[in-house]
């Protein structure tokens, strides 16, 4: 500790570069726990989605529309306890940045197939009486501020009226709660107000959501429903939601090589940006580091100060990137949790990784330096040859 | 009184592109403890070269060098190292402070390599900027100071570890007339004193008349220009 503003002494010699030099640990840092918490957060959805939920969706594309008949036939099989067509609208509400998505089904089928969703009964009733209502999800609706009788507008992007114009009209009737809160933030909609006010595809539906009796069968239920469908021209496929969410996370892309791709990158550059410094560093010091060694500091004592430099620089940004990710993903939570992705944060692992990484780059970039002024001839030093 | 330095037949060689040039030739000297000598010489005559051998800052290619009782040119670089803390105390034409470090900082670089605690290092810190005049500008940074109290801030940190020699080259070589006097008073003093054995590397006659001892280095040799006064 005693040698503690000799470090910091060393590392405010040239503030400016040794900032930015800080600034870029604490990005790449910041990234590195933002990304790995985004993973978290994607592993944590797949771990809370059911296998008893069967989402069916059509075999040409998971966009193409099937007729929303298949929905009395998927609940003749055996096995399937609830099913519910869906159809959608997405549109911005109030602002056009603000995207939200309306899911019509059948409501009382619904809350049957998912038992995770918790709803009053009088809201829910309300919700089947009223040809406009829908039930939120607690968590968006305590994002936007809505309460029971507002009137949600949402200027749709995919779906027409009728009358020609865009603009459907929602009434907040209740609102609804998972054992997982910041999951709530869907809109649940009567499936009969979005299917006769639409212009086009009426009577369709892009996806069918189904309930079964026992979760062990779902295998068995997913096969039979593509089977009964398998001679028609709207074939379907079907998987549970933890094969959906896959087959989606896989749409974009392998997210683990992802993350581990853009943090090798990150890193890369980032040990030249350091090692570059320290070098710097040390060759401005020269001479200040020989007056150490005429002051009794060894060899190794100067060596160690520098490392002691690179340590300081290296952890300190470190620290302070993995700090700020913790703070920022639990609030980004929220948002990305409409996209099913999973509460997120820093775990206690990536800090241990995070501060091994730390080191391996302080002592990357600081040995060559490090190793020049162990190797300093005080005499040749102090006399600038 | 006995010897504080000893040097005997001291070879000290340098090579310079291709070429090995001698800069010392079997050169002999002893340093009496108390004494202030100063060695003068024309530039590239070899007294810096001397005074680092006596410092233990560089090693001779041949030759003993004895200071403080300890062949220094048997240790190792770490044992070296150790022993330059305890021994000997440096003070440079350019006063070679850290330029982030306030006074009392530069001051406190050397007692970084003793156990004392950090209370006991604010002492001796606030006692050695005392002696030279400077506890008020603890808080200053080399450059906030003029040359002379640069130097004086060095003198301070020269002297914090007690060593047994101090060790000075060209001391008063980057200041005015005024303050080249402040500083040879100062360690005038300190010999007088305190008993500081002092070896001063000096162009200046002037700076040379403050010593107790003069010798002339010339051509890698200590030439027969020698006088000795009262302490």
């Amino acid at each position: 500790m005693k040698y503690l503003p000799l470090l910091s002494a060393a590392l405010r010699r040239r503030r400016a570069r040794t900032l930015l030099t800080l600034l870029s640990i604490v990005t790449a840092f910041f990234l590195f726990g933002a990304l790995q918490g985004f993973n978290v957060g994607i592993n944590s959805a797949f771990k809370l989605v059911n296998v008893a939920h069967l989402i069916v969706m059509s075999r040409v594309s998971m966009n193409d529309p099937m007729p929303v008949s298949h929905a009395a036939r998927i609940a003749e099989i055996k096995g399937v306890a609830a099913v519910t067509p869906i159809n959608f609208i997405f549109g911005s509400y109030q602002q056009p940045s603000n995207i939200q998505v309306v899911l019509g089904v059948d409501l009382a089928q619904l809350f049957k197939v998912n038992a995770d969703m918790e709803v009053a009964p009088d809201q829910l009733a309300a919700a089947l009486r009223t040809r406009t209502g829908v039930i939120v999800g607690r968590a968006l609706a305590h994002k936007e501020g809505w309460r029971i009788g507002d009137r949600i507008p949402i200027h749709a992007l995919n779906a027409s009226k009728r009358d020609g114009t865009s603009d459907w009209t929602f009434d907040v009737v209740g609102f609804y709660d998972l054992p997982q809160p910041e999951w709530a933030v869907r809109i649940w909609a009567n499936y009969a107000y979005i299917n006769e006010g639409r212009a086009a595809g009426k009577d369709t539906a892009i996806q069918f959501y189904v309930g079964v009796q026992d979760a062990s069968q779902s295998a068995r239920i997913a096969q039979a429903i593509d089977d009964t469908f398998a001679n028609s021209p709207d074939q379907t496929v079907t998987q549970n939601e933890k094969d959906y969410l896959q087959s989606i996370m896989h749409q974009i892309g392998d997210i683990g090589f992802l993350v581990n791709a853009i943090v090798g990158a990150v890193f890369f550059t980032l040990l030249f940006l350091t090692a570059n410094t320290m070098a710097q560093s040390v060759r401005e010091r020269v001479p200040e580091l020989a007056v150490l060694k005429t002051l009794g500091f060894t060899d190794a004592g100067v060596q160690w100060l520098v490392l002691g430099e690179a340590l300081l620089l290296s952890l300190s940004g470190a620290a302070l990137g993995l700090a700020l990710a913790a703070l920022v993903l639990p609030r980004l939570t929220s948002t990305l949790s409409t996209q099913g992705i999973g509460p997120m944060h820093v775990p206690h692992l990536v800090f241990a990784a995070g501060a091994g990484l730390a080191v391996l780059l302080a002592l990357v970039s600081g040995v060559p330096p490090a190793s020049r002024a162990r190797r300093l001839r005080i005499a040749a030093a102090l006399s600038g040859r | 009184m006995a010897a504080v330095v000893s040097i005997h037949n001291v070879v000290k060689r340098y090579t310079r592109g291709k070429q090995q040039v001698e800069v010392l030739h079997g050169l002999n000297l002893e340093v009496e403890g108390g004494e202030f000598l100063a060695l003068m010489g024309p530039s590239g005559s070899g007294k810096t070269t001397l005074l680092n051998l006596i410092g233990g800052l560089d090693r001779p290619d041949s030759g003993e060098v004895t200071v403080a009782g300890e062949r220094i040119d048997r240790l190792s670089s770490g044992e070296l190292a150790r022993w330059r803390a305890r021994h000997v105390g440096f003070v440079f034409q350019f006063y070679n402070l850290l330029p982030v470090l306030t006074a009392e900082r530069n001051v406190e670089v050397p007692l970084l390599l003793t156990k004392l605690s950090r209370a006991q290092r604010k002492r001796n810190v606030h006692a050695a900027l005392e002696l030279v005049g400077l506890a008020d500008r603890a808080k200053h940074k080399p450059a906030e100071l003029s040359g002379g109290q640069q130097q004086r801030v060095a003198i301070a940190r020269a002297l914090i570890a007690d060593p047994t020699l101090l060790v000075c080259d060209e001391p008063t070589g980057d200041l005015d007339r005024e303050n080249a006097e402040e500083i040879l008073k100062l360690l005038e003093i300190l010999n007088r004193t305190q008993g500081k054995t002092i070896i001063m590397v000096t162009h200046d006659p002037l700076a040379a008349a403050h010593a107790t001892r003069k010798l002339l280095v010339d051509k890698g040799r200590l030439t027969v220009h020698e006088e000795r006064t009262a302490a």
